[in-house]
C-alpha cells in the first residue's frame, strides 16, 4: 500500500513540473499555422455544438422573427458588428478572416445547420477560444433576437440587402426607416441623446446593439450626431393603425394609486412646458415595441440609472405596459425646440 | 410627568405610584400626546377606567396573596381540618377569580359596542400605505371626498366615524389618547367610531408591523372646537393657494419640472397624481412624512433630499440632485399650502 502511494506522489510530481515547465518555459507552440493535432478538432467542434444544443433557451421567448422591422435591425447590427468576421450572404470573407484558427464560416454556412434557439444561444454567449464573442450587454437575450431573426431570414433565403450608411451614416440606417424596436430620435432633444448615447457608452444604459453602434464614434462626435439626428424628421414609419388600447391615455394622464401619471416628467401636453427634456424624454409618436421593451426593462430592474424611473415602472402590470406603449405610439410628436 | 394629574385616578399620588409601579411604565407610557393613561376622549377615557380597575384589582389581589403566603408560612400555629380547607380552596381558587375575570370580561366587552356607535355626522375614510395615511373626509351627506393626508382632524364632543382599509399590508390605526386601535386590511373594511372630547393635538402610530419603517409610520390626531373644525374643512376643501412670486413661485415651476405631480396631487393645478400624498394643503398639516419631521421649511427641504435615509425604503425617491437653492424654493412653496 504504502509504495502505491509512493508511486502516485512520484508520478504526480512529475506531472507537475512537467506541466509547470510547458507553461514556464513556454514549450507548447501556440502557432496557429500549426493547426490543431488530428482528433482536437473533432472533439473540440462535437463538444461546441453539444453544449449550444444543452442550453439553447426555449423557443416560447422569442418574438416574430418574420417581423420586418426586427429583421431590418438584425440587419443593421450584422453590417457593422458580424460582416467583418463572418461576410455579408453571397459575399466572401478576407483573406486574414479565413486564415482564423478556427476560421469564422461563411453566414450561410454557420447558419446552415441550427435552430433560431441555437443561434440566440451562441449569439448571446459566444464560443471560447474561437474568436466568437459574446453578446456586449448583459440581460438583453431580447436585443439578441434581432440578429436571429435576421439570421434566420438568410437560412430561408429571404434576406434583405444590408444598408448601406449612405449620406446619413451608420446610425441612420435604423433610426429613420425601422420601426418596431428602433425608436425614433427625431422627437427627442440632443442633450437627451447624448446622454444616452454616453449611458450607452459606459454600460449604464444596456445593449448590446447601441453599444457597439457607439463604441464607432468618437468622444467629440456625439454631440455632432445628437444635433443631427434630433428635430428633423426623416422617413419614419407610419403611426399603428387602429385605435389604442381603452385605458392607456388615463393611466399615462392621471396614473393609478400604484403608478405615476407618465406625463407629469413625459408629455405630452402644453401644461408642462416648464419640463427638463434633456432629462425626461418625449414619448408622443415613439414606436410601440420600443416602448414596450423599454417599460418592462425597466420594471424587471435591467435599465437602471434613474431613481424616479425604476419607482414609477416597479409597479407596472404587463396589461399596463401594453395599454401605455399603444396610447403613446398614436399620439402625434411634440415639436423639438432649438436651443 | 404632566399627564399624570389628569388621570382618573387623581386620589393616586401620582410619584409613589409610579415609584411602586415599573419603571418601564414610568419612563414610556405616563403622559403625553400618545398616551392611553391621558385620555381625551370618551373611548379613550372608557378604556383607560377599565385599566385602572384591573389594575387596583390586581393590586389587592397580589398584596393578598403574598400576605396569605406569609402567613401560612410562618405565622400559622394551628391546623385547619379538610372539610374547611376543601371550602377555602373551592372559593378562593375558583369561584373568586372566575367573578372577578368574568366580571373584568363582560365589562370589557361591553366597552367593544362603544366604539361601533354610528356617528354624529363626520365619515373619515383611512387607507394605510407603506408607510403613511390616505384621508378622506366625508361631511354629512357628501358623495365626493375632501382628501388630506397623513393627519386626521376631528371635532370635540362629536362622534366621528372612521371607515378603515389598506392598499398593500396588515396596518392598524391607533390613537391611544383617543381610543382605538383596529386593525386596517387590503381588500377589506374595518370600522371604528371616536368621540374626542379634549381639544388638542394627539399622535397616532401604526400598531401592526408592516415594513422596515413601520416605526415611522405615525400622524397628528388634531383635535378642534366644532366651529374651528368646520371652518378648517371648508378651507381644506378649496383649492391650492397660488403663489405670486419669487420663491414660491419659482417653487411652483420646479414641482411640476420635477414631475413631482406624477405622484402628488395638487388641487388647482396640473399635479394630479395618486401615488403619494396629497399636498394640496400640506403647509397646514403639524408633520411632514407621516409624523417623521416638524413642517418648518428646513424641514421640507430635508424631507425632500433624504427621503431614504429618514425613511427606509420609501418609495419617494431622495431628489438629492437638487441644489439647495433649488430646495429651498420647493419648500417656500410647499411650506406655503396652507
Amino acid at each position: 500500500m504504502r509504495r502505491v502511494i509512493l508511486i502516485l506522489a512520484a508520478c504526480a510530481t512529475l506531472g507537475l513540473v512537467g506541466g509547470g515547465a510547458i507553461v514556464g518555459l513556454g514549450l507548447y507552440n501556440v502557432s496557429a499555422q500549426a493547426g490543431h493535432w488530428p482528433g482536437v478538432g473533432w472533439v473540440l467542434h462535437t463538444t461546441f455544438r453539444n453544449s449550444v444544443r444543452l442550453r439553447a433557451p426555449d423557443m416560447s421567448k422569442a418574438p416574430d422573427l418574420s417581423d420586418p422591422d426586427l429583421v431590418a435591425l438584425g440587419a443593421g447590427h450584422y453590417a457593422s458588428a458580424c460582416a467583418p468576421c463572418h461576410a455579408e450572404p453571397g459575399g466572401e470573407r478576407t483573406a486574414t478572416m479565413r486564415a482564423m484558427e478556427p476560421a469564422p464560416p461563411r453566414i450561410e454556412e454557420a447558419v446552415a445547420h441550427w435552430q433560431p434557439n441555437h443561434l440566440h444561444w451562441i449569439v448571446e454567449n459566444g464560443a471560447k477560444m474561437t474568436g466568437m464573442p459574446p453578446w456586449p450587454a448583459e440581460d438583453r437575450g431580447d436585443e439578441v433576437w434581432a440578429v436571429v431573426a435576421y439570421l434566420e431570414a438568410v437560412r430561408v433565403g429571404t434576406a434583405p440587402a444590408l444598408p448601406d450608411p449612405g449620406v446619413g451614416g451608420y446610425c441612420a440606417t435604423c433610426h429613420g426607416p425601422v420601426g418596431g424596436e428602433v425608436p425614433r430620435l427625431d422627437i427627442q432633444t440632443p442633450g437627451y441623446l447624448e446622454r444616452a448615447m454616453r449611458d450607452y457608452a459606459t454600460g449604464a444604459r444596456p445593449s448590446g446593439i447601441m453599444a457597439h453602434a457607439v463604441s464607432l464614434l468618437e468622444d467629440d462626435e456625439m454631440v455632432d450626431v445628437a444635433r443631427y439626428l434630433s428635430g428633423e424628421v426623416r422617413d419614419t414609419p407610419p403611426p399603428p393603425a387602429g385605435d389604442a388600447r381603452p385605458g392607456g391615455e388615463d393611466l399615462a394622464r392621471r396614473g393609478t394609486r400604484d403608478v405615476p401619471a407618465c406625463v407629469a416628467c413625459h408629455g405630452p401636453g402644453p401644461r408642462l412646458d416648464g419640463r427638463d427634456r434633456d432629462r425626461f424624454p418625449s414619448l408622443a409618436g415613439q414606436h410601440e415595441a420600443f416602448l414596450a421593451t423599454q417599460l418592462t426593462l425597466w420594471r424587471d430592474g435591467v435599465r437602471t440609472g434613474s431613481a424616479l424611473m425604476t419607482a414609477a415602472a416597479r409597479d407596472l402590470t404587463d396589461e399596463q405596459i401594453d395599454m401605455l406603449a399603444s396610447w403613446y405610439s398614436r399620439q402625434p410628436p411634440e415639436e423639438v425646440e432649438d436651443d | 410627568m404632566r399627564g399624570c394629574d389628569g388621570t382618573l385616578w387623581p386620589s393616586l399620588p401620582c410619584s409613589r405610584f409610579l415609584l411602586s409601579s415599573s419603571a418601564l411604565l414610568a419612563l414610556s407610557s405616563c403622559g403625553g400626546r400618545q398616551s392611553a393613561l391621558s385620555p381625551a376622549g370618551e373611548d379613550a377615557a372608557a378604556i383607560g377606567t377599565l385599566f385602572w380597575v384591573t389594575l387596583a384589582i390586581a393590586v389587592v389581589l397580589f398584596i393578598a396573596m403574598n400576605a396569605l403566603f406569609v402567613f401560612a408560612i410562618r405565622t400559622r400555629t394551628f391546623t385547619l381540618d379538610p372539610e374547611t380547607a376543601r371550602w377555602i380552596l373551592v372559593l378562593g381558587g375558583i369561584v373568586l377569580p372566575t367573578v372577578v375575570v368574568g366580571g373584568l370580561l363582560v365589562w370589557g366587552l361591553s366597552l367593544l359596542p362603544d366604539q361601533r356607535q354610528p356617528g354624529d355626522g363626520l365619515r373619515v375614510r383611512v387607507v394605510a400605505e407603506q408607510w403613511w395615511w390616505r384621508v378622506e373626509y366625508f361631511p354629512e351627506g357628501a358623495e365626493e371626498p375632501i382628501v388630506s393626508a397623513n393627519e386626521i382632524r376631528f371635532p370635540a364632543g362629536q362622534r366621528t366615524e372612521l371607515v378603515l382599509g389598506s392598499d398593500d399590508v396588515i396596518h392598524s390605526l391607533w390613537i391611544p389618547a383617543l381610543g382605538g386601535k383596529m386593525d386596517m386590511f387590503p381588500g377589506r373594511e374595518t370600522f371604528i367610531s371616536l368621540r374626542p372630547t379634549e381639544p388638542g393635538i394627539y399622535r397616532g402610530q401604526c400598531a401592526e408591523f408592516c415594513g422596515a419603517s413601520h416605526a415611522w409610520m405615525a400622524f397628528e390626531a388634531v383635535v378642534m372646537e366644532p366651529d374651528a373644525f368646520d371652518a378648517w374643512l371648508a378651507a381644506e376643501a378649496e383649492d391650492a393657494a397660488e403663489p405670486v412670486e419669487g420663491a414660491a413661485a419659482r417653487g411652483r415651476d420646479l414641482f411640476l419640472a420635477e414631475g413631482c405631480g406624477a405622484c402628488h396631487a395638487i388641487r388647482g393645478t396640473d399635479a394630479i397624481g395618486q401615488v403619494g400624498p396629497d399636498l394640496t394643503h400640506v403647509g397646514s398639516r403639524e408633520s411632514l412624512g407621516a409624523g417623521r419631521l416638524g413642517v418648518t421649511l428646513d424641514d421640507f427641504a430635508t424631507w425632500i433630499a433624504h427621503t431614504d435615509d429618514l425613511k427606509p425604503e420609501v418609495e419617494m425617491p431622495a431628489y438629492d440632485h437638487l441644489t439647495d437653492a433649488e430646495l429651498a424654493d420647493l419648500a417656500a412653496y410647499l411650506g406655503g399650502l396652507e
